[in-house]
């Protein structure tokens, strides 16, 4: 998508000057403040992938959260397809929380450890209740073949699973209740070259037959600019640059993009990035 | 897996224990209730195979008990009455699991009685006495721990999930229940009773006694577990998909507390029905004559008995397996009680 046509079509999400600040009480005294996210906005439009890089503790995973609604922000707006989530009702939030899946940073931590693969992935269909017990199976069969998982994996337990599997099927449960916004936390950076490859070359897939909105969070930032239509530099919970892959990765402006490239190992701008070799 | 086996061995060897018990009726030769005045503290009877003259028998025997020469509570063994051990005799009525009417005991001795824990000071069989006072105190010991359990689980749930006030009125609660002086509570307590309680009333003051004691730890516990399962991604996760507060603490987040729960409810058990004994040990048990644990060992706070007849310990020698039973039992259910630990 180009920058011309996001003129013409309305945002999905809009966050405007985003603040969350934690509290933490020492054991004597006074409270420190960690400000997580020190006014953060942007928009992501519809179809469209926005990358957030930026280093360890720089607050993406803060911004996941409260876009996600698991945290609540200090202060700032956040618009849903122009609904404010700010002063929602409990009743209206849940509604709208099933259109913005978050695909958790630890997958080994985002399924319940007693559960089979099948019982997790039917788990939002039954939250959801539209869906008949019958109906349920085929549906969650029809997941695991979407991510390319084989069906008889249905009876394992998360822990028997592989780090990439277990990825999928993360990705496959968030799916299950066909979100508009699709938030990724880190959720290729712990695996390997190769799995990383196929899982993004599944989202994209994803996105353009189901019109599916990204918001993919990462320290990697040629994984980034491979997937994302627009990339937001974070540190210390700002976003210090944002702009098209090309721009960051041939002209960055701040010293931690620049250290952000750095770290990326022999990047040849050539060659399509993180093509399986 | 070799926790999984230990916890099934552990149960087998509770489960037997327990049927003992639990089948008092057949496993005791006598009525516990039943006296035999002219003969108080009999030493336990030893069984023999050989006779004094060297012969084998295979079917086990006892000497009968006589008085020694010149002694007024000093027995031996008369080696003119043997006493052979009869199986599956009639003897006294009792009823199977307090349903079944029926005679039959596993064992007995023709024409006089065997005491193979020695006799009290009314002459009950010791023996008889134990298998049916485990019934009072192991389900004692069982329902106090399951009321505690319960209490704390439903306490620690409620203050762990919904927090805040909740939580920290809940919590100092706990503490208080922690720190209260319950012995003179309880005194305090058996003091309005009528002096005379019955059975049943009694073996229930017990258990309430015992529930209200207990619950604060296990809710403390419960409550840690709770905290730190509600904070879970899958949890986030659930609730991302729009799951409402039961469904999370009903799928979730109630079964990760169930290893804490059945490990506290394994220690506490041993716990109550020592607890029990103390109780019967200050008269605030199961008022005689039904049998209980504690009432066996009561009868040792008599200094004359203290130290002149042994056998009246060997009742706490005999439960210490129900009791290594579920302490081993517990402690192989905490090896397995971090809830999300990932079996590779
Ligand atoms: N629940 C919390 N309580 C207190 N402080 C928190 C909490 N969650 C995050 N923080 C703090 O907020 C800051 C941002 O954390 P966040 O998890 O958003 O970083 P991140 O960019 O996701 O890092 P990473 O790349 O390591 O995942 C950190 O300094 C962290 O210590
Ligand atoms: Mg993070």
């Amino acid at each position: 998508m180009t920058a011309e046509s996001h003129e013409t079509s309305e945002p999905l999400v809009r966050v405007e000057n985003l603040v969350k600040h934690y509290s933490k009480r020492k054991l004597v005294g006074s409270v420190e403040e960690v400000r997580a996210l020190d006014g953060v906005s942007f928009s992501i439009f519809r179809g469209t992938t926005l990358a957030i890089v930026g280093e360890s503790g720089s607050g993406k995973s803060t911004l996941a959260f409260c876009l996600a609604c698991f945290e609540k922000p200090t202060s700032g707006n956040l618009w849903f397809e122009e609904t404010s989530l700010s002063g929602l009702k409990e009743k209206d939030r849940r509604v709208i929380r099933r259109q913005i899946q978050l695909i958790f940073q630890d997958p080994a931590n985002s399924f319940n450890p007693r559960w089979s693969v099948l019982e997790i992935l039917t788990e939002p269909l039954v939250l959801q209740g539209n869906l008949s017990r019958d109906e349920m199976h085929p549906r969650a069969q029809a997941l695991l073949e979407q991510v390319g998982l084989s069906s008889h994996l249905g009876e394992k337990l998360p822990s028997e699973l592989s780090g990439g599997q277990r990825q999928r099927l993360g990705i496959a449960r968030a799916l299950g209740l066909r979100p508009k916004l699709l938030i990724l936390d880190e959720a290729l950076s712990a695996l390997d070259c190769s799995v990383q490859a196929q899982i993004a070359n599944l989202l994209m897939e994803l996105q353009a037959s189901l019109g599916m909105t990204y918001l993919f969070i990462s320290h990697d930032l040629a994984m980034a600019a491979h997937l994302a239509d627009e990339i937001a530099v974070m540190s210390r919970g700002q976003i210090v640059e944002q702009g098209a892959p090309e721009e960051i990765l041939t002209h960055p402006e701040n010293r931690i993009t620049r250290e952000l490239l750095a770290a990326v190992p022999r990047l040849d701008l050539s060659r399509p990035p993180l093509a399986e070799s | 897996m070799r926790g999984r086996r230990a916890i099934s061995g552990w149960l087998v060897v509770l489960v037997a224990l327990h049927a003992c018990v639990l089948f008092a009726g057949f496993f005791a030769p006598y009525d516990p209730t039943e006296q035999d005045r002219g003969r108080p503290y009999l030493p336990p009877m030893r069984l023999h195979f050989l006779d004094n003259r060297g012969h084998f028998h295979a079917r086990p025997f006892a000497y009968a008990l006589k008085l020694a020469e010149g002694s007024f509570d000093q027995y031996e063994e008369d080696t003119r009455r043997a006493l052979p051990l009869k199986f599956m005799v009639r003897g006294a009525n009792y009823r199977l699991l307090g349903l079944l009417p029926s005679r039959l005991h596993l064992f007995g001795a023709e024409n006089e009685r065997i005491y193979l824990l020695g006799s009290d000071a009314y002459g009950r069989d010791q023996l008889s006495r134990f298998l049916y006072g485990g019934r009072v105190s192991l389900f004692a010991g069982l329902l106090g721990a399951g009321v505690t359990v319960l209490l704390g689980l439903c306490v620690g749930a409620a203050a762990g999930y919904y927090g805040g006030w909740r939580d920290d009125l809940l919590m100092r609660l706990a503490e208080l229940f922690l720190a209260l002086p319950w012995l003179y509570l309880l005194f305090a307590l058996r003091a309005f009773l009528p002096l005379a309680v019955g059975p049943l009333e009694a073996f229930f003051l017990i258990v309430a006694v015992l529930g209200a004691v207990g619950w604060a730890r296990p809710a403390r516990l419960v409550r840690g577990v709770v905290l730190s399962a509600k904070e879970r991604d899958f949890v986030r996760a659930a609730r991302g998909f729009g799951a409402t507060d039961g469904y999370l603490l009903r799928r979730h987040i109630l079964p990760a507390t169930s290893s804490v729960l059945l490990t506290q409810a394994a220690i506490l058990v041993p716990q109550f029905i020592l607890a029990e004994m103390t109780l019967s040990f200050l008269g605030l048990g199961v008022p005689e004559p039904v049998p209980s644990w504690g009432n066996l060992l009561s009868s040792l706070q008599q200094y004359s008995v203290l130290v002149s007849y042994w056998w009246m310990y060997l009742p706490a020698l005999i439960m210490l397996p129900f009791f290594l039973g579920y302490l081993g039992l517990g402690s192989e259910l905490q090896e397995r009680a971090e809830p999300y630990k990932i079996e590779r």
